[in-house]
């Protein structure tokens, strides 16, 4: 018999490698709200499943830590139990041959220090702590908590407005988040199991293409408490306070420092990926509760806050994060070097910049960074290019955007760190020189890092570089006013309220830096809630939907539906949308797809829902 | 409608019903652990699955809804063997002892496990290897974790029904635990022990410690009525050998099947109690002793000394109480006691201090003094709810709870109350007025309604009389000097007004502290007021809503204890009724109106009243000014009692009759909504107490007035012959299921839910034109603090039934003084302190309970507890209408003792 032979197909290798996609599905619908001890045994059991049975102490070592660990889920241990954890992960973490053992003692190690706090809970009181349940995949990891599967349900029984009112209940933003959330609902889905999870954000588009949201009425508001706020910002996170508090009888007064409302929505974001008729569909629905007033065009600084506090009965900063940051090279105040932000505004403004025949390079890799370069790319320029300091797969765009962008004709130059700015004469830049990167060890959190790759330094020829590196909290006014800051954002507590400054609640991206859109809105309703309670109110906001009966669940493999985009070759020589419409029948397929969390399994628990 | 076979059976069902529910209909039977009507339907259990056509996996039929065509197989091989499985696990997974487990014979999970003929698991358990836990520290109840099927249940019945979330779920790694309150720590937790968890537990895991007293085939179930409040809750005398050793819930129509911890757990120890009165006693003068007599002697004693009292100071020298708490046909012949042999209408009942300016002031404008809509009515399906002066959570609690329900589907509510009292932390609206002060709250919320132009205009034209009066009056309360007058933000006070005119429906709720104020009666009529304003009478979902404080205190009033009124509140002005009842009585009566309760202490120390018969009430601690109603009883030539125990007031009486309590006769109960609901004997117990009727009878006969013996049901029929409004309502009609609201006015009349339909029982709805007026003691220098007074969750009133559950005691039992933290501080009094209360009237201690509950310069307590009871410092101050005392304003100062 020869030695060398051809592995023969349908080997148990490849047998397995089917098993091992349903493994990593099931991971990947992890439920949330689940006793970080039995993950850590999960992983502990894997982990000593794979051992090849070698070496003591990853095959004898990781059986014995999970009797342990065992020992403590069942609330036999005491605190020697843990000790003696430690030391013998320690012992195989050192020992080990290899990483099949040393990983798996590693996690354990790291677990037991991220989750002391539950180790100790299970050992005095052999319990989880408190807040430890599972829940609705998507509507606990939504911010907002939106109703998910309800709203999906609602889609699939055709009533869109219905649903847009069910969204609405948590999240007045129905169309913003159809086109741009990073719908973190879908994340663990529980189809995730069967095949891939939802696409929400998809199913909520379909919803406000088939009514434009303004055209369905939002609640009764309730009858005029007599009570005034005020909303320092009309981006997404004040305007969903106002929204909330209008319902609630409250009278609310917006102030706006620009002509119209919107915030990052509407001078942040292209209209491309988010149209602006679009978006005055979501505030003309939230103006329409006809309890909001807005002030255009006013700049609160020192001289006009202190009365807005006096005037009101609670104030609500949500003033955003609208200045972008600097980065630190050499030749910055060159000519045609640009903020993202300020491009972006322009933009806005319906002020398109004319790049035609010229070079942009944009540097970052943030979602600003993609809209910024496909705005370029929009605005006639004959090439863009985004350079970033690390990899394409570190970006912190979403994949989606970073497609799109490539799909545009968009080069991305990764592992290049800006050094220096060239300019001509004139002052204006003509090229942007980087340093070569390499990814060494990762930092402390986890995250790669790049390094000096100790290459020859790259010239990239351009005529305009946009800088979209983030963005900060023009905070300097509000903290003279007495509003704590640290880090350069606001601080509050877990309620929105802004400690020391009575009746001032906070939220958005001035208290979190430049965030999500979702978790804006979220932070506007937490704030509206308590601004409510703050006055001596427990208002109700009801919305009077019913949801339709859980259908059986389908247990079949089914495709995920995608929303498609408009041809990159056309798509980017304007700024219309970008995506298509889905279908009806895709619309439908994929509201059946959903696994109703909220019927099946502990949605209907007690506490099972956020 | 939607056709369907359900094991070969053609069945048609209403779309929306459940597989389970569709097959009950059809008789089919299907086995459920986890599922609760109308509690619990999350599919746990798995026991109820069935086989669907077409469909691979078998479906829970309590949560899947039936579909047109649907083929059905309950008991095919698949679903069978799926259920012994089911019960195998389950079985895994509960500790077997059925031998010692209290609900042996009573277990869902035993009847099941015998009938698929599961006796023991194959498996092993998975929770077994978890520490067994009970829980066991609270007076009643006790979890004991390895007989729980975690079937959600008892959670559920915390959460969703009851409204209180107590009882949680938590975590042990993958295992759900139910996190019961009954630890060591059970004093700090949120439940308030009714009980209702574990009503619902299907095995023996979470059960009332006193099931271990019994065995469900040792006992017989009695169905009767709840002795406390006046919800009228339903529920079953569970009698071990003539022994009540337990309750258990009846589906009634106001409770739903719930209970509060008074009527579970506090209404059947007091029956047994060692301290019950079995033979007659009569005072030895000399020796100032009780001695016993037999009943010969004192009915003797009893008449005649009635009858020379009569004969030597007039028939308007004697004077009756009824006992609210006692059956309707007790106080119908009470009354007729008193009109006949007495030959006086000073007969009265204790709604005097509770509700009697609802029964006047109702009865003023509206034409009738009672709630106007059902319980379920005003609390199911309703937009907004009003709620003035009442703590239904404490008072009431079994309709406080289906308040939570309906404020967590969404209802609106407006608490009017001097207190934070926990409703109002739900509460859109918290209206903290300052005690005493709801008439000008009353006018305030009418002026809003009339400038903004919110008044119902046809209602007011064609059905009201008097608007334009009181819409002069109430032209001067303005928002801002309403604010002024009762510490309110006139934005709030503009807010419920048009929260409250708006809505499509929105019954006012209110209890006493409305009505017991020197202003009680005006204080009700601008609750009349309000809702005829906005047209929010005559419908579901609306109406002026006293919620009556004892058992059948409304019966008390009905059956004619009053005295200006003969039953069914037929006015002793008008001739016409006086010559009925003398000709139906036979005898001429007196056509001058009684004195009050309230105004026969006054008339007793004045020396105009010299023989009482009290029928089971305590004045003593019951009514305002202690010191003044000793010094009443002191100067009485006669007094008699019908009681149950030695209480306070009993020690001033010369005989004492021993009586039966609701659980020894038959009768009949009203509660608040008007519903007349059977009580029936359960246990028989050693001595000689009688039949109060029995009793009434044989006295009416000694002195001179032939009364023939009448058993309950007939002393009914003698009521309803007598009365309109009861016209249609016997024993005969409500031992046969039916469930009666009077009027009732013919025997094959259903009723009267709704009161005031088309047309109120006055004709016309009459607007009281009421000014504020201040209480009648304002706090002063001297007096600086407003006290209030009122009851907990754990007593009723005079403790006399609650005080003799030993666990109720160990919950609260001892006096108590609610302050600020403002006016603590200024005293350094710290929470927990002993404090000295005194008044112009009195001194008591107690102990101070410190917070934010009642706003500074106003206090609170309870008058339960004879350690401290208030009602030795409060102001007999009496309503012009209804002569109710000021319980709830008098002036006090507190220190440190």
């Amino acid at each position: 018999m020869s030695k060398h032979v051809l592995e023969i197909s349908n080997n148990a290798n490849e047998r397995f490698g089917k098993f091992l996609t349903r493994f990593q599905r099931r991971i990947s619908a992890y439920p949330p709200g689940i006793c970080p001890l039995t993950v850590q045994l999960s992983l502990l059991q894997t982990s000593r499943n794979q051992t090849c049975g070698k070496c003591v102490p990853c095959r004898d070592g990781l059986l014995q830590v999970e009797k342990l660990l065992k020992s403590i889920l069942d609330g036999n241990a005491t605190m020697d139990t843990l000790d003696k954890m430690e030391t013998l992960s320690e012992l195989i973490r050192d020992t080990s041959d290899c990483a099949i053992g040393y990983e798996a003692a590693e996690v354990i190690l790291e677990g037991m220090e991220v989750f002391e706090d539950e180790y100790i809970s299970h050992i005095q009181k052999h319990a989880c702590q408190k807040d430890i349940q599972q829940k609705i995949p998507c509507t606990t990891l939504c911010p907002a908590h939106v109703d998910v599967p309800g709203y999906i349900s609602l889609i699939g029984e055709e009533d869109y407005a219905g649903a847009i009112n069910l969204i609405r209940k948590d999240n007045p933003f129905p169309t913003a988040c159809a086109m741009i959330c990073e719908h973190p609902c879908e994340v663990l889905c529980r189809r995730n199991l069967v095949d891939t999870s939802l696409n929400i954000r998809g199913l909520k588009k379909f919803a406000v293409d088939q009514i434009p949201v303004d055209e369905v009425p939002v609640p009764k508001c309730n009858v005029s408490t007599g009570k005034k706020i005020a909303v320092i910002g009309g981006g997404p996170s004040g305007l969903t306070t106002a929204y909330f508090l209008a319902l609630m009888g409250h009278k609310v007064v917006v102030y706006e420092e620009k002509e119209k409302l919107g915030g990052m929505l509407r001078y942040g974001i292209p209209n491309y990926r988010f149209p602006k008729v679009r978006l005055d569909e979501d505030i003309n629905a939230i103006l329409s509760t006809g309890n909001v007033d807005v002030k255009y065009n006013v700049n609160i600084c020192k001289d006009n806050i202190d009365d807005i506090y006096k005037q009101y009965d609670a104030v609500y900063v949500a003033i955003g994060a609208q200045v972008g940051k600097k980065l630190r090279i050499e030749g910055l105040e060159c000519g045609n070097v640009i903020s993202a932000v300020d491009v972006l505004r322009e933009i806005g403004y319906e002020k398109y910049p004319d790049y035609s025949g010229k070079k942009v390079v944009v540097i970052g890799g943030g979602n600003v960074a993609m809209d910024c370069a496909r705005s370029a790319m929009r605005c006639r320029a004959d090439e863009v290019t985004i350079v970033y300091r690390r990899r394409q797969d570190d970006m912190t765009a979403l994949a989606s955007e970073v497609e799109g962008a490539i799909m545009e004709g968009i080069e991305l130059m990764t592992l290049q760190s800006p050094i220096k700015i060239e300019s001509e004469e004139s002052g204006n830049c003509v090229a942007l020189w980087t340093q070569p990167q390499m990814i060494g060890t990762y930092d402390s959190a986890g995250r790669p890092r790049p390094i000096d790759a100790k290459k020859d330094m790259v010239r990239i020829p351009c005529d305009i570089i946009l800088i979209a590196v983030g963005q900060d909290v023009a905070y300097g006014e509000f903290e003279d006013f007495g509003i704590p800051v640290y880090r350069k954002c606001i601080i509050t507590t877990p309620e929105c309220s802004v400690k020391g400054k009575e009746g001032v609640f906070s939220g958005g991206d001035c208290v979190t830096g430049p965030s999500t859109v979702i978790k804006a809105i979220a932070a506007g309703k937490v704030a509206a809630y308590n601004i409510d309670e703050y006055l001596g109110y427990h208002h109700k906001v009801n919305c009077d939907v019913v949801i339709p009966e859980a259908k059986l669940n389908d247990r079949i493999q089914t495709g995920r539906v995608r929303i498609t985009e408009r041809e990159a070759r056309i798509r980017k020589h304007d700024f219309e949308h970008v995506e298509n419409s889905i279908s009806y029948d895709e619309a439908m397929q994929e509201a059946s797809r959903c696994l109703r969390c909220d019927h099946y399994g502990c949605g209907v628990l007690e506490g099972g829902r956020d | 409608m939607a056709n369907l076979i359900i094991d070969g059976k053609k069945i048609e069902a209403r779309e929306g019903t459940s597989i389970l529910n569709a097959s009950i209909y059809a008789g089919i039977k299907i086995p459920t652990l986890c599922y609760l009507k109308g509690v619990n339907d999350i599919g746990s259990c798995r026991l109820c699955v069935v086989e669907v056509e077409g469909i691979e996996q078998l479906v829970t039929s309590c949560n899947t809804h039936i579909k047109e065509g649907m083929v059905l197989y309950t008991m095919s091989n698949k679903v069978v063997k799926a259920r012994k499985m089911m019960l195998d696990l389950i079985l895994s997974n509960h500790r077997i002892s059925c031998f010692s487990c209290t609900k042996n014979g009573e277990c869902q999970l035993q009847s099941y496990c015998l009938e698929y003929g599961v006796e023991k698991s194959s498996y092993e358990g998975s929770r077994n290897i978890i520490e067994r836990q009970v829980i066991d520290s609270h007076p009643f109840l006790s979890y004991d974790s390895s007989l729980c099927i975690h079937c959600q249940r008892c959670i559920n019945t915390c959460s969703k029904i009851t409204g209180r979330k107590a009882l949680k779920s938590g975590k042990t790694g993958m295992f759900t635990v139910i996190d019961a309150p009954f630890g060591a720590d059970w004093k700090k937790t949120l439940c308030e022990s009714c009980g209702n968890c574990a009503q619902a537990c299907p095995t023996g895991a979470l059960s009332e410690k006193r099931r271990k007293e019994y065995r469900p085939w040792e006992v017989r179930k009695v169905l009767t009525t709840c002795p406390h409040c006046a919800t009228g809750c339903q529920y079953y005398l569970v009698v071990k050998d003539n022994k009540i050793v337990d309750t258990e819930a009846f589906d009634g129509p106001s409770n739903k099947g719930l209970l509060c911890v008074k009527g579970r757990s506090g209404s059947f120890d007091f029956i047994h109690s060692k301290e019950r009165l079995k033979y007659p006693l009569i005072k030895n003068k000399a020796t100032g002793e009780f001695e016993r007599a037999s009943w010969e002697e004192a009915l003797d004693l009893v008449a005649s000394k009635f009858l020379k009292i009569k004969k030597k100071y007039g028939p308007d020298s004697l004077a009756g109480f009824s006992c609210s708490r006692s059956p309707n046909e007790d106080i119908y012949m009470m009354q007729k006691f008193v009109r006949t042999c007495f030959g006086t209408n000073n007969v009265d009942n204790c709604a005097r201090v509770c509700h009697s300016a609802s029964v006047a002031g109702l009865a003023m404008t509206l034409g009738s003094g009672a709630m106007t809509n059902p319980i379920y009515d005003i609390t199911h399906d309703v937009d907004c709810i009003m709620l003035v002066g009442s703590n239904p959570e404490e008072a009431h609690p079994v309709i406080g709870m289906q308040i939570r329900q309906a404020v967590a589907n969404g209802t609106r509510l407006i608490v009017v109350d001097p207190r934070d009292i926990n409703l109002s932390k739900q509460a859109d609206i918290h209206l903290k007025l300052k005690p005493g002060t709801n008439v000008a709250f009353a006018n305030g919320i009418m002026n809003v309604i009339i400038s903004e132009g919110l008044e119902d205009k046809q209602f007011i034209q064609e059905r009201t009389e008097g608007f334009e009066i009181l819409k002069e009056i109430v032209k001067n309360y303005t928002p801002e000097i309403v604010g002024e007058i009762c510490h309110i933000d006139p934005n709030q006070l503009r807010e419920a007004a048009r929260m409250y005119a708006t809505a499509k429906k929105s019954p006012i709720i209110y209890c006493l502290g409305v009505t017991e104020h020197s202003t009680g009666t005006e204080g009700v009529m601008s609750m009349s007021n309000m809702a005829m304003m906005v047209g929010k009478l005559g419908r579901a979902g609306c109406g002026v809503n006293p919620l009556r404080g004892q058992n059948n205190v409304q019966g008390a009033c009905d059956m004619g204890s009053l005295p200006g009124d003969f039953p069914g509140y037929q006015k002793l002005k008008n001739p016409e009724v006086v010559e009925k009842f003398e000709k139906a009585w036979g005898v001429t009566l007196n056509h001058k109106e009684g004195l009050t309760a309230t105004e026969v202490f006054p008339a007793a120390i004045e020396g105009k009243i010299k023989g009482l018969f009290i029928y089971g009430e305590d004045p003593i601690v019951t009514d305002p000014d202690t010191h003044h109603i000793i010094k009443a009883l002191e100067n009485l030539d006669f007094l008699v009692m019908e009681e149950l125990f030695m209480t306070e007031t009993a020690q001033f009486a010369d005989v004492i009759l021993p009586g039966l309590s609701y659980a020894e006769k038959e009768g009949t109960f009203s509660n608040t909504e008007r519903r007349v609901q059977r009580v029936r004997k359960a246990v028989e117990l050693d001595g000689e107490m009688r039949l109060e009727t029995d009793v009434l009878i044989d006295l009416m006969n000694r002195m001179g007035y032939p009364q023939k013996h009448l058993n309950s049901a007939e002393i009914m029929d003698e009521i309803a012959s007598l009365t309109p409004s009861f016209a249609g309502i016997s024993h005969e009609r409500l031992d046969a299921g039916e469930t009666l609201q009077w009027p009732c006015t013919s025997k094959d009349h259903p009723g009267t839910p709704i009161m005031h339909v088309d047309k109120f029982s006055r004709g016309l709805g009459w607007f009281f034109p009421a000014e504020y007026r201040p209480s009648a003691e304002l706090p002063d220098d001297e007096y600086p603090i407003i006290l209030m007074t009122g009851r907990i969750l754990y007593h009723y009133t005079t403790r006399a039934m609650t005080g003799k559950t030993p666990g109720l005691m160990e919950i609260e039992g001892k006096s108590f003084i609610e302050m600020n933290e403002v006016d603590a501080s200024s005293l350094s009094i710290l929470n927990g302190d002993r404090v000295k209360v005194s008044s112009r009237r009195g001194e008591i201690e107690s102990t101070a309970r410190v917070g934010d509950k009642v706003s500074p310069g106003e206090s609170w307590m309870p008058f339960h507890f004879t350690d401290g009871n208030p009602n030795w410092l409060t102001n007999a101050a009496l309503d012009k209408y209804a002569k109710i005392p000021e319980y709830k304003v008098c002036a006090i100062k507190i220190e440190k003792a």
